[in-house]
This record gives C-alpha cells, structure tokens and sequence, in this order.
C-alpha cells in the first residue's frame, strides 16, 4: 500500500482540529562521521480524538518520528506543533515538564519500576504534579482500574505476566489524564492474547475516553484496530 | 509513595551488594575513627598534663641516675612549692610475668603531694606510712591482677638485683582524678629500695618532681634547677611535664602525621569504592532514569535520586560503623590499651567531636562520590537511555 489509510472521515484534516502538526521535518543521525537522513522533510497531521498506527519497515525511523512527537528528541530542521505549542523551541527542562503534561507514554518492554508496586509505578508520574498525595493514591487506583488491574494493585512488576505488566503501564500512561498518548510497538513483545487485550484497551480509550493516541507497530493485525494507517518510508510518510 | 522513598528502595535492588557497599562505609568508619582516637589519645594526654609539675633527670639520659642531696637541692629552691623523687623499679610479677605495669619507689612524705592526681585516702596514706613494705596500686591493675589491700606481693626486677625476693604488701588503691593518670601503676617506698642496696648504689635517684608556685613560670624554674647544677659532675635536664609531653609528641610527629594522612587516605578509599558501586548501579539503571525522565522527570530529579541513594548508603553505613565502632574501640581495644599500655595510652576513648565528623564525613564523601555518575547519567539524552537494556 503506498497511501494512507484512512478508515475514519476526513475531519482530521482540518487544521482547527489538528492536535499534532508537524512541517518540514528533517532529521539527521550523525554516525562515524557519516550523516543519515532519516526523516527528510515530512509533514504530519494528527486530529485530535484520533488513534492513528504508524508502520513502515524496521529501521524506517518510526521510533524517531514517535520521539519526536512526544518531545524526547528534537529535530535537525521543522516544526512541531502539539496542541497549539511549538515544541522544536523549547529547551531540555521545559520539554521534561511539558511531557509530563502533555503525554503518556507506553513502551514496547513495559519499563515499569521494579522496585515500586502496580499502583506505585502508576502514582508516578503524579509526583511531578500538585496532585496532593492522599489524592494521587486514589487516582492511582482508579487508573488501574481502568484497565482492568485492581485486583494487582500491590503486585510488584515481577509477579506479573508482560500483559498485566503493559496494562499497568497504560495505567501509568493514562493517570495524567495526557492529551496525547504514545505507544512504541506496545504490543511488540506479547502473545497474540496479552496484544489482544492491549489493543481491545487502547481502542476503549480512544472511543470512550475521547484520547488522541498514535501507535508504532509493524503487527498488521494491531495497525487494523487504529482509525488511520501511516507508512513511513524512505523519511517520508505516503 | 515519595521520590526520596523510591531512591531509597532502589539502594536494597541488590541487597548483597548493598551490605557489602554498607560494610566497606562502616569499616572505613571504624578505621578513620580508631586512628583518630590514637592521635587524640596522644594529644589529649599532653593537654591533661599537669601543667605545674617540672621533671628534672640526668642531662644524658633517663636511665642514669642523680645523687640523692640533689633532691635536697631542688627542694631549698624558692620557685619550688614541693617536691618528691622517684626511682623507676622495673617490677614484674613473677605469677603474671606477661603483664606489664610501671612500678616506682617514690619517697614516702612527698611523693602523693606532688603526684597529687593520684588520689589516696588520708588513711590509707597514713596506712602505707607506716608499712615499710606497703605499695599503693592503681585501680586497673588491682582489678586485673586481682590483688586485695593486705595482700602479699612478690616483684622481680632486672635492675635491682636483691638477695631474696622483693616482698610487698597492698595498702591500698590509688584513683586517678585525670586522664591522663596512669591507673596501672604499682608505687612503694623509696627507702626500701634503697635500704636493700648494695653500698654503691645506695642514694640515687632516678628522677626529681616538683610543683612550682606559678604554673606560668615553669619553664623558668626548669631552667633555674638546672642551673643549680651547672657546674657540679652530674648535669640535669628539667622541663615542665606539658613541654615533656610536648617534646615525646614532636619525637614520634612522623608518626602522627602518618596516622593522619592513613585516616584521610582511608575514607578516600572509601569514597572511591562507593563511587564506584553507585556507578555500577546507575549504569544497569540506565533504561530506568531514560523512563524517569520520559515521563517528565528531570535531570535534576535524576541527579536527587542517585545522590539520595548514595547518602542512604553513606548514613547506614556510618551508623554502622559507629555501633559497632564504639564498643570495639572504646570497650574493647581502648580497655586494653588502658589497661595494659596505660603508659602509652592513660585515656583511649572516642573524642564526640570526630564520631560527629565521622558520620558526617561518611555521607558528605558518598553524596560526592555519587555526583559524577548521577552527572552522567542525567546528562544522558533520554532516547539513547531508553536504548540501554540492562
Ligand atoms: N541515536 C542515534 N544515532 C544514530 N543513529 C540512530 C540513532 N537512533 C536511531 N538511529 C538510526 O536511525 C534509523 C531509524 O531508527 P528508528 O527510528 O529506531 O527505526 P524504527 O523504529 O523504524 O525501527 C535506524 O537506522 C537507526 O539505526
Ligand atoms: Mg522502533
């Protein structure tokens, strides 16, 4: 396929209703010397309310495109636009405590907090907030059980299966209450079932919950369950 | 849950590695503490010394004597407020001969006048008058060779050689009322000595003690006695017991300097396993403070966490060190000093002063030991931590 996608209207398009624009990104690794272009100009639209599956081959520069939205990495030339702030401007700490607003992260190996507890790892990131602390424990709880988790909620990561691992981090992901949630191959490292189920919660938070989602995957069976499908190749998105 | 709480349980990730992390602290401790207790042990005993009292002896060496009218001589001097002799005996135990204690034969009127931090009961003073035979002995070897007042004593010495033995009886205890009093020591009459000696060593002495009126002036006074003297066959040599203790200080100061520099060498050391540890640490955390930092958390709440760890490190280990670090040294190896080196060591107790700065020492040096690896691994840029698997 060498297009989009698209299952959803066209209402994404609207720039009013874009929560991600992103113009003209160029992105450059330098490797011994040798400079690789791995985006090259690209440009991306992303409603809000959307839940969009970005795909392409390994090494096509997904997870850097991913970084980029979600303001871990900046990028060598362009734009970036979330939710009407320009994030290519800002500097290391105020992008730090920009993503603690603004997005939820989920990760293909989980990276839960070994030594803290299921609700634990999720009050986490509620430490950056004035959430007071009696409150954070309860929306902690509340997360969890969202995703169907409240009978963990004293597990520690070690005493559960990567499926109940990776809905603790959707958990963790979604207690913020983020604008934009991303997901690097959250999927990437479970049986069939355990994606099924991740997947069967992604889609419930965007439908329900109304949350903007954007998903790296190359599990085709995944990419269906999102509303777009994005190709990247060659550093750019067809 | 708080931040400080979850660095705090990252320390117990690898508890093997966190006792052994937490032990090196302690004994570092220990040793940083044991070495400083030397030095004060040293210092402080110069510092508690009577500062009133000069000693007067033979110009070359301790171990030769003075004639006995030099006593006199000392004593018709108007700076001099009293003051008494003494020869030192040598005795050991034949029962206990791995024992060691100072044993002197002081005269009888005047030796607990001058020797007044000895303390002695007027009557049992009284008591030992009148004993020819009669020894006032320190507490601590009362104790250890469990010797009772009334008791018989036999001594042998190499440097009084007699005809049957030398036969004592216990008077009674002395008490030391400074630290820096010997509480080991065996003291009889001067006149039994020397009413046993063959006529050629009749009448010598082995060292004059006197108070002087103004402790300011002591050193004067040494050197008016030894003026006294100037002249005759056998010079003197007289100083003040602080310059005395002064002056045995600045013979063994290599020595002093060296335990000073071993007692910061050591926590160097310390510092340096730490670092390392905490940089073994971060090092396998890596993907974690990529996470942390993810979700918001900044690279100076990265640095928090791995120092805050460090010092969790840094305060058990410290107060390790001083659990144990007290009754090892204080009760264990400072009653032996005391008891059986009380020459050497009078007082062998942890100054307060230096376990302070022991503990202190122990989480400054380990939050600083932590700094440069929680330096680099909040400089890490995040996309490449989140790289890093362990
Ligand atoms: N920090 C980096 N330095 C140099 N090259 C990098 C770096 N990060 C990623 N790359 C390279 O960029 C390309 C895209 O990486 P990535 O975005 O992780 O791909 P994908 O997620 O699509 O598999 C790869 O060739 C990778 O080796
Ligand atoms: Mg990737």
């Amino acid at each position: 396929m060498d297009t989009a996608t698209e299952k959803a209207p066209a209402s994404h398009r609207d720039k009013a209703e874009a929560l991600v624009s992103l113009r003209g990104i160029v992105k450059i690794y330098e490797r011994g010397g040798e400079q690789l272009k791995i985006l090259d100009g690209l440009d991306l639209e992303i409603a809000k309310g959307s839940y969009e599956a970005l795909m392409g081959p390994s090494g096509s520069g997904k997870s850097t495109l991913l970084n980029l939205i979600a303001g871990l990495d900046r990028p060598t030339a362009g734009s970036i636009d979330i939710g009407g702030k320009r994030i290519d401007q800002l500097n290391e700490s105020q992008l730090a405590r920009w993503r603690a607003d603004t997005i939820g992260f989920i990760f293909q190996s989980y990276n839960l907090m070994p030594v803290l507890t299921a609700v634990e790892n999720v009050e986490l990131p509620l430490l950056l907030t004035k959430v007071p602390s009696s409150e954070r424990r309860q929306r902690a709880q509340t997360a969890l059980r969202v995703v169907g988790l409240e009978d963990r909620m004293d597990h520690f990561p070690r005493q559960l299966s990567g499926g109940q691992e990776q809905r603790v981090a959707i958990a963790r992901a979604i207690v913020n209450d983020p604008a934009l949630i991303v997901a690097d191959e959250p999927t990437g490292d479970l049986d069939r079932k355990s994606a099924d189920d991740i997947l069967g919660i992604l889609e419930q938070l965007n439908r329900e919950l109304g949350k903007t989602i954007v998903m790296v995957t190359h599990d085709p069976a995944a990419a269906e369950r999102a509303k777009v499908i994005r190709r990247l190749d060659k550093g750019q998105l067809k | 849950m708080t931040l400080v709480g979850l660095a705090a349980r990252n320390v117990l990730r690898n508890k093997f590695r966190a006792a052994l992390t937490v032990a090196g602290v302690a004994v570092a401790i220990i040793t940083f503490l044991l070495l400083r207790t030397v030095l004060w042990a040293w210092t402080a005993a110069a510092d508690y010394a009577a500062k009133d009292r000069v000693v007067t002896r033979h110009k070359v060496t301790f171990i030769m004597t003075l004639p006995l009218s030099y006593a006199q001589s000392v004593r018709s001097l108007p700076q001099v407020k009293a003051s008494t002799f003494c020869n030192w005996f040598g005795g050991k135990d034949p029962k206990h001969d791995k024992e060691f204690f100072g044993s002197l034969a002081c005269d009888t009127e005047t030796g607990f006048t001058v020797y007044d931090d000895m303390v002695v009961p007027p009557d049992v003073l009284d008591q030992w008058k009148h004993d020819a035979q009669g020894a006032i002995v320190g507490d601590v070897i009362a104790k250890k060779m469990n010797w009772k007042v009334g008791d018989r004593v036999t001594l042998q010495t190499g440097i009084y050689p007699k005809e049957g033995d030398w036969e004592f009886r216990i008077s009674g205890i002395y008490q030391a009322k400074s630290k820096a009093v010997d509480r080991s020591t065996f003291i009889f009459h001067w006149k039994y000595l020397n009413d046993n000696l063959p006529a050629n060593r009749k009448d010598q002495i082995g060292w004059i003690v006197s108070r002087v009126h103004d402790p300011s002036q002591a050193a004067g006074v040494g050197v008016a006695i030894d003026k006294v003297f100037d002249e005759k066959e056998i010079q003197t040599l007289s100083q003040d017991e602080r310059a005395f203790n002064a002056s045995f200080l600045a013979s063994i100061s290599a020595v002093l300097t060296a335990i000073n520099i071993i007692s910061v060498v050591i926590l160097v050391i310390m510092a340096l396993v730490l670092g390392n540890t905490i940089a073994m640490g971060v090092r396998e955390r890596t993907n974690e403070y990529g996470v942390l930092k993810a979700l918001g958390f900044s690279n100076k709440h990265v640095v928090m966490f791995i120092v805050v760890e460090a010092i969790v490190i840094g305060v058990a280990g410290g107060l390790l060190g001083l659990a144990i670090g007290y009754p090892f040294i204080e009760g264990g190896l400072g009653r032996f000093l005391e008891e059986n080196m009380g020459s050497f060591f009078p007082y062998f107790k942890i100054d307060p002063r230096m376990s302070v700065l022991a503990m202190f020492l122990a989480v400054a040096l380990a939050a600083a030991a932590s700094v440069i690896p929680a330096i680099s691994a909040a400089r890490l840029k995040t996309v490449d931590a989140l790289k890093r698997i362990a």
